[in-house]
């Protein structure tokens, strides 16, 4: 028992600190400012105590108490683990948004929080029931950060479309449970796949059913094709730290509990594998198709957010082969929560009142005015663009070598054609900050925010995750 | 000579020009920092030429694991084909930061950095690694084009960059084929170049692969008909990039082709040889040509840097100990006089204002002894007997002859070219009237005459006693051709049957 609470430590940590923040932005005291150094500090603290189990390594599985229904694996510590950096430096990087932004109160903070502790059980869960909480946790947390900005009408018109379109996903995630439950008799993934590897899918239409009504709900929430298409739009509307949030640990989550899925249920993951390789390509060029013609950097970095959602669907495609299992998307994961944070957060910062500042243009010349915040994004673009040094490249490396190891050379070849493509765009932005004069002079920096800090941090991240080495 | 040489050649350079782009340092401090530190690069290069022993084998080995799992270590080491490449680099970029004074930090910053990548690229023993460093070194290149290049240079930016950037990646699908071959033949994760020839390649695939990797080194050097990108990209490039480009960057596509194609894809190279080494010719043929028609000088020395990386790949593309060789020689020539030639080229264009060659005329009286060293290193670009590039040359034609003889006789025939527009422009810029652009033209100074002599002297050296060099060089490209049934023995479309001649002593 006392085993199990350790293992739950970091989500209990954020969840109690979640319903704290909660209850003291009751008071007036809790300036904004505040609560983001305590969620900071709750991120903080919860990731050590996840890296020190980490560290410590050993692989702990839960006691029956919770009854099979969590499991924390080496796969799940390590998404938790970027779940909570992705948390820290959302809160940081919200308090600079903040100084030039005013719709802000504490509650904002809190409900970081509480999406974290969503997916954070999200990366344990190993049976359907507790997939849909965790996931009704995080989204219910996520529209209303989409929507805060009140008075913002895109800001409106993105938590709309959000919310329709997550609850109609919800509604089919349940549905498939239920189909799923009324055929194999179980919820738990495991007793999924031991129905599966006897009895084969195709057997009962329940089955095809409630896994086709799942795989819709994984599919729409990692923003793959052919459900796509609301990411550009929310993406644009929510504050740039929350779009950062929603980029990065909402889809570390999503990816995390999809990849326990079909692992566990390796019968199912093979029956699904062509579609997923259609998906996976699909998901790529469209992603490329739409980011090409973006002019707004941040709907830029959605549509390339699709684009990485289709090079993880390679990773699981490829996830049947025993060598790479968790480890190649863990790590790809990271690599582009580095980067995508890291730009987002330079953006907090730089893109002043109001988001004035978004069009490719608006960024020209930034390298003589701002030279280290225009070298840091170029460190970011050229991660997520798979340049060596950076963690991107090797995050795209292991991909294909697990995707070339799986056989799946196709799927490789037309993954390396996909990122030639989307150079083209990640390139223009440097082009832009370093080889054109500047149109109109770039603020000052706001006083006291640690921002800048990040930035150089996940710079640091960026060239630190690549030389990790991943554990086969 | 100690231990991890490599290494401190390697990032030496690169830190030390990663500092500079993260200092406030002003452009003095920068240009003697890069002096400083490219001139160590140099003794300690010149350092392991000395103790470099000629065994064929690679020395000055360091290797450390890294990603344990998938068999990838860092690992480097040098062999007489890298070597010389590498001794291409250390020599000629000091020139730089004499020549040019009075550029910006971010110039000579950058110029560090594609220093010590290219040095990496050509040291690494292992594929990932050598991708690393192949991509990294084309990032300087980058932002020395975009910021400081000609009036057109975000196209000619572009086109260099995703042009070379679409042939890495997929050299590196082919890289990961590769590795992972490795691992369903011997059940052993492995990244490592040597392991590499072992394997066992047969079918589609391996075609598909051995494309992937000649495609991007064909890109690189530029071969015909992938050479779109560098009339641009050598004409807009600010001249220390463009001395990088054609001096250095373009002669480690011959490496990779070396490295990996030949010894690993045999059968694919043997089969495809012919073709690849057509490219080749007709590459200088068209290069060649297009030259003659140039009225940028600089325009000019690009196509004709364009037209002799043909002859050298064509030599590679041979099969056989004679052209290669003649090939690994002839990087070194070709490196020291069109490279000196960009140089050259820039200081004209900084004097005078032009790159039209008809604005030009009459300089040789105003300063013979840059005439006479420009002189000295065009011969040796067209391969005048004495000069370091007729031993290149001849080999390769040798070697050419030996292989086929309709391509030996092209290749020979085509090297007139190089004399046809080398010669006419020479005659145009130097000599003829005095043109009102050339009046003022100045004299090199004494300090600028130093720092090119001992290149200029290398080419003569170089042309009448090679042996010390040949020396170094022939273990290690005999070794190309000795391994055990190495399938490029036996192929019976080509006519390789003298392998196990010994070089022509000259």
């Amino acid at each position: 028992m006392t085993n199990d609470l350790m293992l739950l430590m970091p989500l209990i940590i954020v969840g109690a600190g979640a319903i704290l923040l909660m209850i003291a932005s009751t008071y007036d005291k809790l300036t904004h400012e505040l609560a983001a150094y305590g969620s900071a500090g709750i991120f903080a603290v919860a990731f050590l105590v996840q890296l020190s189990f980490c560290i410590a390594g050993k692989v702990a599985p839960f006691s029956e108490a919770f009854n099979g229904i969590l499991v924390a694996s080496n796969f799940s510590k390590a998404a938790g683990l970027i779940i909570l950096a992705c948390g820290f430096f959302t809160s940081l990087s919200s308090q600079a948004y903040f100084k030039r932004n005013n719709f802000c109160s504490s509650e904002y903070y809190s409900l970081t929080a509480f999406a974290a502790s969503g997916m954070l059980l999200l990366t344990m869960a190993q049976e359907l029931i507790s997939v849909f909480i965790a996931l009704e946790i995080m989204s219910l947390a996520i529209y209303i950060l989409v929507g805060y900005d009140r008075k913002n009408v895109i800001s409106t018109e993105a938590v709309l479309k959000y919310l329709m379109l997550g609850a109609f996903a919800g509604a089919f995630f349940t549905m498939g449970s239920a189909f799923v439950y009324g055929a194999a008799g179980s919820t738990k993934f495991v007793k999924i796949g031991q129905y599966l590897a006897t009895n084969g899918m195709l057997h009962s239409p329940a089955m095809i059913g409630g896994a086709f009504f799942i795989m819709v709900a994984f599919l729409f929430k990692a923003a793959a094709f052919p459900f796509h298409a609301w990411v550009v739009d929310v993406y644009d509307g929510a504050s740039v730290p929350v779009t950062g949030y929603m980029a990065t640990g909402l889809k570390t989550a999503i990816f995390a509990v999809f990849a326990n899925f079909l692992v566990i249920d390796g019968a199912l993951q093979q029956k699904w594998i062509t579609f997923l390789f259609y998906i996976s390509v699909l998901t790529m060029f469209i992603g490329n198709l739409i980011a090409i013609g973006q002019q707004s950097l941040k709907r830029m970095l959605a549509a390339s957010g699709i684009v990485h959602s289709g090079y993880l669907l390679i990773a699981l495609v490829a996830v049947g082969t025993k060598d790479f299992t968790g480890s190649v998307i863990a790590f790809y994961l990271a690599a582009y929560a580095a980067g995508t944070l890291g730009i987002f957060t330079a953006l907090s910062y730089l893109g002043g009142k109001g988001e004035a500042r978004k069009t490719f243009d608006d960024f020209k010349g930034l390298a003589k005015a701002r030279p280290y915040s225009a070298a840091a994004i170029s460190v970011f673009l050229l991660s997520m663009a798979g340049i060596p040094p950076t963690a991107g490249f090797m995050g795209k490396f292991y991909i294909i070598t697990s995707a070339i190891n799986a056989g799946e050379v196709t799927l490789a070849v037309l993954g390396i054609v996909s990122s030639i493509i989307s150079m083209w765009y990640y390139l223009r932005l440097i082009i832009a900050m370093y080889f054109h004069e500047a149109e109109e002079q770039f603020d000052e920096p706001a006083e006291s925010c640690w921002a800048p800090a990040c930035t150089f941090v996940l710079v640091l991240c960026v060239f630190a995750i690549s030389l990790y080495p991943i554990a086969v | 000579m100690f231990e991890h040489v490599l290494s401190v050649i390697i990032f030496l350079p690169i830190i030390a020009g990663l500092l500079l782009l993260a200092s406030p340092a002003s452009r003095v401090i920068a240009r003697f920092t890069g002096l400083a530190v490219s001139l160590s690069t140099l003794v300690l290069s010149l350092d392991l030429y000395m103790g470099f022993k000629g065994t064929g084998l690679l020395e000055c080995v360091e290797n450390i694991p890294w990603i344990e799992s998938l068999g990838i270590s860092y690992g480097l080491g040098v062999d007489g084909i890298s070597l010389f490449i590498l001794m291409a680099g250390s020599v000629l970029l000091p020139l730089v930061y004499f020549v040019f004074g009075t550029k910006e930090k971010g110039y000579y910053a950058n110029l560090l950095i594609v220093q010590g990548a290219m040095a990496g690229a050509v040291c690494a023993t292992d594929m990932v690694l050598f991708y690393i460093f192949w991509e990294v070194m084309l990032l300087p290149v980058f932002f020395m084009l975009g910021l400081y290049g000609g009036p057109r240079r975000l196209p000619a930016t572009l086109k260099i960059t995703l042009y070379t950037i679409a042939g890495s990646l997929l050299m590196l699908a082919a890289i990961v084929y590769l590795g992972v071959s490795y691992h369903a033949q011997f059940n052993e994760w492995s990244f490592a170049m040597d392991k590499m020839a072992q394997l066992n390649l047969t079918g589609q695939v391996a075609a598909v692969a051995f494309f992937g990797f000649m495609i991007a080194f064909a890109i690189k050097i530029p071969l015909f008909p992938f050479h779109t990108w560098l009339p641009d990209a050598y004409t807009e490039a600010p001249t220390a990039a463009t001395f990088v480009l054609s001096a250095v960057m373009a002669k480690i596509g011959v490496y990779g082709v070396i490295r990996f194609v030949v010894p690993v894809f045999d059968l694919e190279f043997a089969r495809f040889a012919i073709l690849l080494a057509y490219a080749g010719v007709i590459g200088m043929m068209y290069c060649g040509f297009a030259a003659i028609a140039q009225k940028d000088f600089k325009r000019m020395l690009a196509f004709s840097s364009a037209s002799h990386m043909g002859v050298i790949a064509l030599g590679v593309f041979c099969m056989n100990i004679q052209a290669l060789t003649g090939s690994i020689y002839q990087i070194v020539a070709h490196a020291t006089s069109t490279g000196v030639l960009f140089l050259f080229a820039g200081i004209l264009e900084e004097r005078t204002n032009t790159r039209t060659i008809d604005d030009l005329g009459g300089i040789a009286a105003k300063a013979p002894v840059f005439a006479l060293y420009f002189a000295i290193a065009m011969l040796a670009s067209v391969g005048l007997p004495g000069t370091s590039g007729f031993i290149g040359e001849f080999m390769i034609v040798l070697g050419a002859i030996k292989f086929n003889t309709a391509i030996g006789v092209l290749a020979g025939t085509t090297l007139i070219i190089g004399v046809c527009y080398m010669l006419w422009m020479f005659q145009r810029v130097f000599f003829e009237k005095t043109s009102s652009r050339a009046e003022n033209f100045k004299e090199l100074t004494l300090v600028e005459g130093l720092v090119f002599l001992p290149v200029i002297l290398l080419i003569i050296v170089m042309g009448i006693y090679p042996h010390p060099f040949l020396s170094k060089i022939t273990p290690s490209t005999a070794l190309q051709f000795a391994q055990p049934a190495s399938v490029v023995a036996q192929v019976p479309a080509s006519n390789v049957q003298y392998l196990g001649l010994t070089i022509e002593q000259k």
